[in-house]
């Protein structure tokens, strides 16, 4: 009982809002055309998912989603760890410059670049999502207490071995942390730019319904990124759970 | 020791100068008409520059955004402090903001245009929307983070709640709510700039589409140079009035602010 | 027995720099030999740069002057001649006890069927056998450094480098791991050098210990610990010449604690001996 209020709790204000905006629409206080009841989105939702269509355009979503950051992963920690080893000057001065940019101004770029399908927003999450990490990267392994390292080289670890058997594991805890950033960055990104240009993709999805005003097919993928974010949130921190069970 | 603080005061110039290098290069090895050389691109600003049209629009973009950025100021702050002074208070918005904070803003242009129409008052309010999650996040932490005590003492001095929460709260949260104001700058130009590539109305963004459209390839990518500039540009400002705010803070590593030991 | 050299070093010196371009001189001609296998206690007041001497012969920190050989080749760099033992035990957090006694076998290319049963009769020896599958995260202070003592044992290192080892642990836990360690080297007789602020715990364990002034760090002195040994406590506790090495070395720590900053060099390392009564 006592578990059930605990959990219940803090999920009240949600349900309150969801209360407050299912009667808002229901009882007629908002035109429909306008806020549809949130009800009718997730039965919306709940029909959509078995749609091979619609599965295709969340697949399109999701491969350029975690291609793009699996890309910036790969690029963010190896940049990240060589750097912390050699100074790191250079790269801190490189990204003082390009973080600040809002990368999402690249886009039209990419797409002349890269043509219209999965590259080009692939790219875009790549640039948006590679400074989280390979900063988080820097800065974590920048900061492992050196007597680890020192532990290592007694026992005959190799300079270049032990950044592999010490400093990315002793990282990793700040590396997930620039992960989930990125993480939610990359959602962001790939919904964007598949609004802004596309022929696919949940955020093609929410422009074409916008097109000829159908509001709860707009709301429909709206929430399906949002669900996924917070789902992939959630999946990194079980990932977090295993991967740092001797760190606390 | 200067001849390192004088590489570091040429490092973002230097950046600059070896990027657009690499730029034309890329470029003339790839010779596609989709990407024009730097120097062609680069011709075009003087004349995006001295335009009078594309400056007025680009001038609205940015009073938009600060208009957002101002209006979240106003209310994020405050609601930030409150919760993070006040454990109720933040078990209630706290799962409200986690829900939130994966959707992306930018993407409700379509439904807030529908409601508050095609004007001004629309990408405003989502610029507001981008901005005020960061912004309630770190000046909640900042807050959640001050010692009771300061407030325990001048609570016994007199200060009444609102009071305590403008005068003690705000300048014991400062590093963290400035911290808060960079992301919230960087994250309303995104949002401002991806409102308009989604709107398509007016603003920098829009220019920017319409330039792809005419293809008008160097063009275009003048106005990527101008924006990029205008990001590097914001923070820079932002980052030299916010040490200069908390220069008594203790420092802190943060997101792009690397200072090589 | 006349035993030769394992350690010689010469006029080593270290000096950082600090703020406004100055340099601070942490270490200045330091002179010592240390045979094969003996135990040599650094003992001095904190900031005489007793650490850092130990970092040099680690081969993790450069010197500024001076030279230090082990077995006649000079220290470049770390190696695993030389294993070192620390304070925070620095133990990796993610890897389990026996993940952490088999990593310094499993770098030397040591398969891992053998670094497992190796590791795990060391553990054995350390009577943390049953520990085997847990995290340093779930041990006490005493656990982790026996498993950090295990982690060096473990590839065999001819000297081991100790700073303060035992500086994090409760009275009691000190004392179990100091006859511990006792144990563990009258069975091996590995070269130590044995880095400490407690003067009981120097001439317990010790045959020399070199007593250190600070700013800068240089030898004040050498006492030979003329003990027999295998030692046991409780009868050290009771023997004059233990109490009168303890008595002593208290008074030249003190003496160092008083001295100021300005004060001339003291002559190079001067040996002393005391005059112990016999019974």
């Amino acid at each position: 009982m006592r578990r059930i209020l605990e959990t219940l709790v803090p999920a009240a204000p949600l349900i309150l809002l969801f209360v407050v905006w299912e009667s808002a629409a229901r009882l007629g206080w908002a035109p429909p055309n306008l806020l549809p009841a949130p009800s009718l989105v997730l039965q919306r939702l709940l029909e959509l998912l078995p749609d091979g269509e619609f599965l295709h355009h969340l697949g399109q979503t999701l491969i350029r989603l975690l291609g793009g950051f699996a890309i910036a992963l790969v690029v963010g920690v190896s940049l990240g760890l060589l750097a912390s080893r050699t100074g790191g000057g250079a790269l801190i001065t490189v990204v003082r410059v390009l973080a600040p940019i809002p990368k999402i101004a690249l886009y039209p770029a990419f797409v002349l670049i890269f043509g219209y399908d999965h590259a080009s927003k692939i790219a875009l999450v790549v640039a948006d999502t590679l400074f989280p990490i390979l900063l988080a990267t820097f800065h974590g392994a920048r900061a492992v207490e050196p007597k680890l390292l020192w532990s290592a080289w007694a026992a005959g670890s190799g300079r270049f071995a032990s950044l592999f058997t010490v400093t990315l594991p002793a990282t990793l805890p700040a590396i997930l942390t620039g992960c989930r950033v990125a993480l939610l960055i990359a959602c962001v990104t790939v919904f964007l730019a598949e609004m802004i240009s596309s022929t696919d993709g949940l955020g093609h999805l929410l422009s074409l319904a916008a097109r000829s005003f159908r509001m709860v097919d707009m709301f429909v993928p709206l929430l399906l990124i949002s669900l996924i974010g917070l789902l992939l949130n959630v999946a990194l921190q079980f990932a977090r759970k295993h991967l740092l069970r001797g760190q606390s | 020791m200067s001849a390192q603080a004088i590489l570091q005061r040429l490092g973002a110039p230097l950046t600059v100068l070896v990027l657009l290098t690499l730029w034309e290069l890329a470029a003339r090895a790839l010779a596609l008409d989709g990407f024009p050389t730097a120097t062609e691109s680069l011709a075009q600003l003087p004349a995006i520059l001295f335009d009078g049209q594309s400056l007025q629009s680009i001038g609205a973009s940015l009073a938009r955004m600060f208009a957002g950025i101002g209006l979240a100021l106003l209310v994020a702050v405050p609601a930030g402090l409150a919760m993070g002074r006040n454990p109720t208070l933040a078990r209630m918005l706290n799962p409200l903001l986690s829900a939130a904070y994966p959707v992306p803003k930018a993407a409700l242009m379509p439904m807030v245009m529908l409601w508050f129409g095609v004007g001004d008052l629309s990408k405003i309010l989502v610029i507001f929307l981008g901005v005020s999650l960061p912004l309630l996040y770190h000046s909640y932490h900042g807050a959640a983070r001050l010692d009771d005590k300061l407030l325990w003492s001048a609570a016994a001095m007199g200060m009444r709640a609102p009071a305590r929460l403008l005068r003690i709260t705000l300048p014991g949260a400062l590093p963290e709510v400035l911290l808060g104001c960079r992301v919230g700058l960087a994250m309303a130009l995104i949002v401002m700039i991806s409102s308009e590539m989604i709107a398509r109305q007016s603003g920098a963004g829009d220019l920017l589409f319409n330039a792809l459209d005419m293809a008008l390839y160097p063009d275009v990518y003048a106005m990527i140079v101008i924006l990029a500039a205008l990001g590097f540009a914001l923070d820079w400002a932002f980052e030299h009035l916010r040490l200069r705010l908390v220069h008594w803070a203790e420092p802190r590593q943060d997101a792009a602010s690397g200072g090589n030991s | 027995m006349e035993k030769r050299a394992m350690i010689e070093i010469q006029r080593l010196g270290k000096s950082f720099r600090i703020a406004g371009g100055k340099r601070h001189v942490a270490l200045e001609g330091i002179d010592l030999n240390i045979r094969e296998g003996e135990f040599v206690s650094i003992l001095g007041p904190s900031g005489c740069g007793k650490s850092t001497l130990l970092y040099m012969l680690g081969g993790f920190v450069p010197p500024s002057s001076g030279s230090i050989q082990v077995q006649g080749r000079p220290v470049t760099g770390p190696g695993p001649d030389r294993g070192p033992v620390f304070q925070e035990f620095a133990l990796f957090p993610w890897k389990t006890v026996l993940g952490n006694v088999m990593y310094g076998l499993r770098q030397q290319g040591v398969g891992k069927r053998e670094a497992r049963e190796r590791a795990m009769a060391l553990l054995h020896k350390v009577n943390l056998a049953s520990y085997a599958d847990f995290y340093p995260k779930e041990l006490s202070g005493g656990m982790r450094q026996r498993v950090a003592i295990a982690r060096t044992l473990a590839y065999d290192p001819a000297t081991l480098l100790m700073d303060e080892p035992f500086g994090a642990l409760d009275a009691h836990t000190r004392t179990v791991l100091q006859n511990e360690l006792l144990q563990i080297w009258e069975r091996d007789r590995k070269t130590v050098m044995f880095v400490t602020h407690g003067v009981d715990e120097a001439v317990f364990l010790s045959d020399r210990v070199v007593v250190m002034t600070r700013s800068p760090g240089r030898i004040r002195t050498v006492v030979d610990i003329d003990l027999p040994r295998p030692r046991v406590r409780a009868e050290l506790l009771v023997d004059r010449r233990y109490q009168e090495y303890v008595v002593e070395l208290e008074r030249l720590i003190e003496d160092v604690h008083h001295e100021r900053d300005a004060e001339p060099a003291p002559a190079p390392v001067a040996k002393t001996t005391l005059k112990v009564a016999t019974r």
